[in-house]
């Protein structure tokens, strides 16, 4: 058991480095289906860093945790996207509004202030500094997928992704809440993704395409 | 002794080269479920062509004949940077691995002229494309071997190599996961593998290596092919000792040193079979995005560097 | 018990409407089911006022904050479904209205949702619930199948579930800064042991202002506060107009409601100055932005929106400066305001019933051609800027005296600046709108029963608050001062 200890300790402090690397590649993603698999991907992290949690303070309620994250995060919700995306039949570029590069350098100074951020604040909070810091980076990076894509869809994605950056904090501070909240709170990231697809259905029906940017009839 | 292993080492990085190119070959044949080549066909291959004799364009300089060997003589010489069984190389000093970047660069370079002095189209075509991959491919390159560098607080690849391998294995860094991407993907551009430039065209429009290298025959060309293996070879085993070089015999001895041999095989053939998984998922990026390709690797790169002031091991 | 009831008649309710399929039957059914819903509203405001704060399990209770808004939900909700069950009949012929059990069933899903929202003990609670106003009202944002409300839902749903994630974050905090000044986890989320343990305890001061100002920006997304305002206008402009009327009128409550409970917490473990001041730079920013955007409205249900921005603004200066003026003339204002921006909706929506369009600059000479509409714009107009004899001069008298009784002359500048502005304003686009000749030919211009009744008692509702508040509710509204001292 102490090596399990110590390996899930050292994987809790290494495991945000590689989320670091999915939104970095999300960021570049030059399609929907590339970001849900990189998303579903950084899902499977966070899964099993609230298994490693659950191993390490022995907290039984971790483990159903972790198996909704297993089962809504990345397995129901990227399959719900690929049907959306088969469904909805539109074009599967990302329509991102600013170049590979350009994005690459923004998801660096959000991963470079979610340090300075974390700086801050790690005295008070006894956590990784690291895994924090990946928190709040997912949190930027889902905001700034959500400004730049221009894709309806994709605007869920870097909801899903602040979501996951949200959960991914309450985690490391706390260990997780109390489970019926948690449950609670998948339901509504569930139902509320129900009704964003109806909506992006009901966008292509009435628009007759998804780009967010040419909705803009009601100004002022 | 000591001596001794780094020119083994220099000798299996030289001598192994054209197997990794076979290793590859076979891996993608096997993905496209064809029995493929021997993968000991590109020693064949070489040989074969030292046998033939030059033929030359009736318009080429010396700068056509010279170029090979240069190119040759820079990749033999950037092996002797890189340690293979055991954190030393032949060649160590402060800041060498910018050496070893500008040797490969050095050789590309004359590639680029002699494809030019070659008086074909196509060697000025991809003459011109592999002048925009190499100028792009540069920064990343430097930077994350400095992110590296300055992590490990040597300036010599072999140091770097002592410091990583005294690095814990599970505790993985941010800079080294960031350096590795950036580097990953520079391998790829260097080497002219996929996405950026596929090895195994016949289409001239598409080529940028191959179309440097279509004038050249004979034993220039068995020096050309040897030297691009050569350099895919340096570079594996460059991201192998940087970054995964556990294994690494730390004493001079029979057992170390058998280890050390096996677990760089084995670290090798990892490498190949990751790049031809590669090679055969991606398509090849249409040439007005390779630079996009490229910036992520400089963004990745520079990132490294900066994550350097962040992190405190 | 009685603290069920309302949420159970809500949930059975829409489950229940949903089985009817002709459209009269399923409009009779909401209007019973509501009777009752209100009844209980009613019977639990009473069980709360004669035995104090009722509590089932761990995570409903009813205290005297929750009970005042109780009561603006249950008369608000009142006039919205009697309105409604005209409102259907008149555009259920014109084949606009799809289908009149569903939106039945949705308004009860989000009455329940709302009412949830008012009767949770547990922050936690509060946020799922307050996600779920989101989801069970973005289908009704986007229930006509025209371009514009498909965009205003989407809109809404983003904007909303972003700014409620935010809220989530601020509530982890909260959380984490409880369990480690030492709370006992499975209580560190519940209001009444936060606001028990906050005195006793040290809590870091630095987590709770951060857990307050990502409450307040999050929460403050669905009230409505400059600049987290953008799904605001079009949401109520293109929804249907009870719908409209149950945003702007009830739903910014409750989500004011979340923040004067933050509020509370963090006042205590903090001192008010920090959560009060952001109050006060929200509510100000709110009322300005708010204000100005007024006099260049062309849409009257956009108008409207900016309207309600603008006083929730109002509520919360009301609520950033704090001392019993201020907290009293913020409740009664969420009261007040309520009423008149109902009041104003259902005169909208019979304005484009009748002419089929909400541009204001298509229509003139309205006084001539629809007469008691008029009437009921005008009258709403009047008590929304804040004139007397209606009751939100009241509020905003409380308002402006706590805030000259303070010193802060720089606010009572501001908000007696915006509030001619938006006199200004409304005026202006009144006056466009009833004078002159008659244009734009209305359809038809009878008020239907059901929907004068409505306005005529709403009208009386504001100029009974202007003169003298019931005694009755002006106990309510102490106890629920109370609750929050």
């Amino acid at each position: 058991m102490g090596l399990v200890a110590i390996a899930t300790g050292k994987f809790l402090s290494s495991f945000s480095v590689f989320l670091f690397l999915t939104v970095l590649l999300m960021v570049v993603a030059r399609r929907i289906s590339t970001s849900v698999l990189l998303f579903s991907l950084q899902s499977a992290i966070i899964t099993a860093e609230v298994f490693a949690t659950g191993v390490r303070e022995r907290l039984p309620a971790a483990y159903v945790v972790g198996a909704l994250v297993l089962l809504i995060k990345v397995i129901a919700i990227p399959l719900v996207f690929f049907r959306l995306v088969d469904g909805l039949k539109t074009p599967r570029d990302v329509k991102a509004s600013t170049t590979p590069t350009q994005s690459v350098f923004i998801a660096g100074a959000m991963i470079y202030l979610s340090y300075a951020a974390v700086h801050s604040f790690g005295q008070t909070v006894h956590v990784p500094e690291d895994a924090l810091a990946a928190a709040v980076a997912l949190i930027l990076t889902g905001s700034f997928l959500m400004v730049s894509r221009k894709k309806a869809l994709m605007q869920m994605l870097g909801l899903l992704v602040l979501e996951n950056g949200i959960f991914l904090a309450a985690l490391l501070t706390t260990f997780g809440m109390p489970l019926v909240i948690e449950i609670g709170i998948f339901f509504d990231i569930l139902v509320g993704l129900l009704l964003m697809g109806i909506f992006t259905f009901r966008i292509r029906d009435t628009f007759d395409h998804l780009d967010v940017t040419k909705l803009r009839r009601l100004r002022g | 002794m000591t001596t001794a292993i780094n020119l083994i080492q220099a000798l299996l990085l030289i001598l192994g080269a054209p197997l990794v190119g076979g290793i590859i070959g076979k891996i993608k044949a096997w993905m496209q479920r064809r029995q493929g080549a021997s993968i000991w066909r590109p020693y064949f291959e070489i040989a074969k062509l030292f046998r033939k004799g030059d033929l030359v364009p009736p318009s080429a300089s010396w700068v056509f004949h010279f170029a090979p060997k240069v190119l040759f003589g820079t990749s033999v010489c950037a092996v002797a940077f890189v340690p293979v069984l055991q954190p030393s190389a032949l060649l160590a000093f402060r800041g060498d691995f910018f050496l070893f970047v500008y040797l490969l660069a050095l050789g590309r370079f004359f590639l680029s002229l002699g494809a030019l002095d070659g008086g074909s189209a196509f060697g000025g075509m991809g003459a011109s494309r592999d002048a925009l991959v190499s100028t792009l491919a540069e920064a990343p390159f430097l930077l994350g071997l400095a992110a590296v560098s300055i992590l490990a607080v040597h300036a010599d690849i072999a140091g770097m190599v002592t410091w990583t391998l005294q690095q814990d294995v599970l505790k993985i860094s941010a800079v080294h996961i960031l350096a590795f991407t950036s580097l990953a993907m520079v391998v790829l551009a260097e080497t002219g593998r996929m996405p950026v430039d596929n090895p195994t065209t016949h289409l001239e429009l598409t080529m940028i290596h191959e179309g440097m290298v279509l004038e050249y025959s004979g034993p220039s060309l068995a020096l050309v092919e040897w030297a691009s293996a050569i350099k895919l070879h340096v570079m594996l085993a460059l991201l192998i000792s940087l970054f995964g070089p556990w294994g690494m015999a730390s004493t001079v001895s029979l057992w170390g040193l058998g280890t050390a041999v096996l677990l760089y095989l084995a670290k090798v053939a990892v490498l190949a079979i990751l790049l031809a998984l590669v090679e055969s998922v991606v398509a090849k990026l249409r040439m007005y995005l390779v630079p996009d390709f490229l910036g992520v690797a400089a963004a990745v790169s520079a990132l490294a560097v900066i994550f350097t002031t962040l992190v405190k091991r | 018990m009685i603290l069920l009831l309302p949420l159970i008649f809500a949930l059975l309710g829409a489950v229940f409407v949903l089985g009817f399929r002709d459209h009269r039957a399923a409009t009779r059914a909401a209007l019973a089911i509501g009777a009752l819903e209100i009844a209980s509203l009613g019977a639990l405001v009473w069980q709360v006022h004669s035995n104090g704060t009722q509590q089932i399990g761990r995570y409903l209770r009813a205290d005297g904050l929750s009970s005042f808004f109780l009561m603006n939900i249950a008369f608000i909700f009142g006039l919205v479904l009697v309105y409604s069950s005209g409102y259907l009949r008149h555009h259920i012929p014109e084949g606009r209205f799809s289908s009149p059990r569903w939106f039945y069933a949705l308004v009860f899903l989000f009455l329940f949702t709302m009412i949830s929202v008012c009767l949770s003990a547990n922050l936690g609670l509060l946020w799922i619930m307050m996600e779920g106003t989101t989801l069970a009202s973005a289908l009704l944002v986007g229930f006509y199948n025209t371009e514009g409300a498909v965009e205003a839902g989407w809109k809404y749903l983003i904007v909303c579930t972003v700014g409620i994630a935010f809220a989530l974050f601020g509530t982890i905090v909260l959380y984490l800064a409880a369990v480690q000044a030492g709370v006992n986890p499975a209580a560190a989320l519940d209001w009444v042991a936060l606001m028990d343990a906050v005195p006793r305890m040290s809590f870091d001061p630095h987590l709770v202002k951060l857990a307050f100002v990502f409450v307040i920006v999050g929460y403050g997304t669905k009230i409505g506060f400059v600049p987290m305002h953008s799904w605001l206008p079009d949401a109520h402009a293109e929804a249907p107009t009870p719908i409209s009327a149950l945003l702007s009128a009830v739903l910014l409550n409750c989500a004011m409601y979340a923040v004067m409970r933050y509020d509370a917490i963090v006042s205590r473990a903090t001192g008010p100055g920090f959560p009060h001041t952001l109050l006060l730079i929200f509510g100000l920013l709110s009322m300005v932005v708010a204000g100005l955007l007024i006099l260049v409205q062309r849409n009257l249900k956009r108008l409207l929106a900016y309207s309600s921005v603008e006083h929730m603004g109002i509520i919360a200066i009301g609520l950033g400066l704090g001392g019993p003026l201020g907290l009293f003339g913020a409740l009664l204002h969420t009261f007040n305001h309520s009423v008149a921006k109902s009041l104003l909706f259902f005169g909208a929506g019979n304005v484009r019933h009748n002419f089929g369009t909400l541009r204001m600059d298509g229509i003139s000479g309205m006084s001539r051609t629809l007469p008691q509409t008029s009437a009921a714009l005008v009258v709403g107009s009047l008590a929304i800027v804040g004139l007397p004899p209606f009751g939100l001069f009241i509020s905003e008298f409380a308002i402006l005296s706590e805030a000259f009784g303070q010193a802060r002359f720089l606010v009572v500048a501001l908000v007696l600046v915006m509030l001619s502005v938006v006199f200004g304003g409304f005026a202006y686009h009144l006056l466009r709108l009833l004078g002159g000749e008659p244009s734009g030919v209305p359809s038809s211009s009878k008020l239907i029963p059901s929907e004068y009744t409505v306005m005529g008692v709403a009208a009386l509702c504001l100029l009974a608050f202007g003169a003298r508040i019931p005694h009755l509710f002006g106990v309510l509204l102490q106890e629920a001062i109370a609750v929050m001292r």
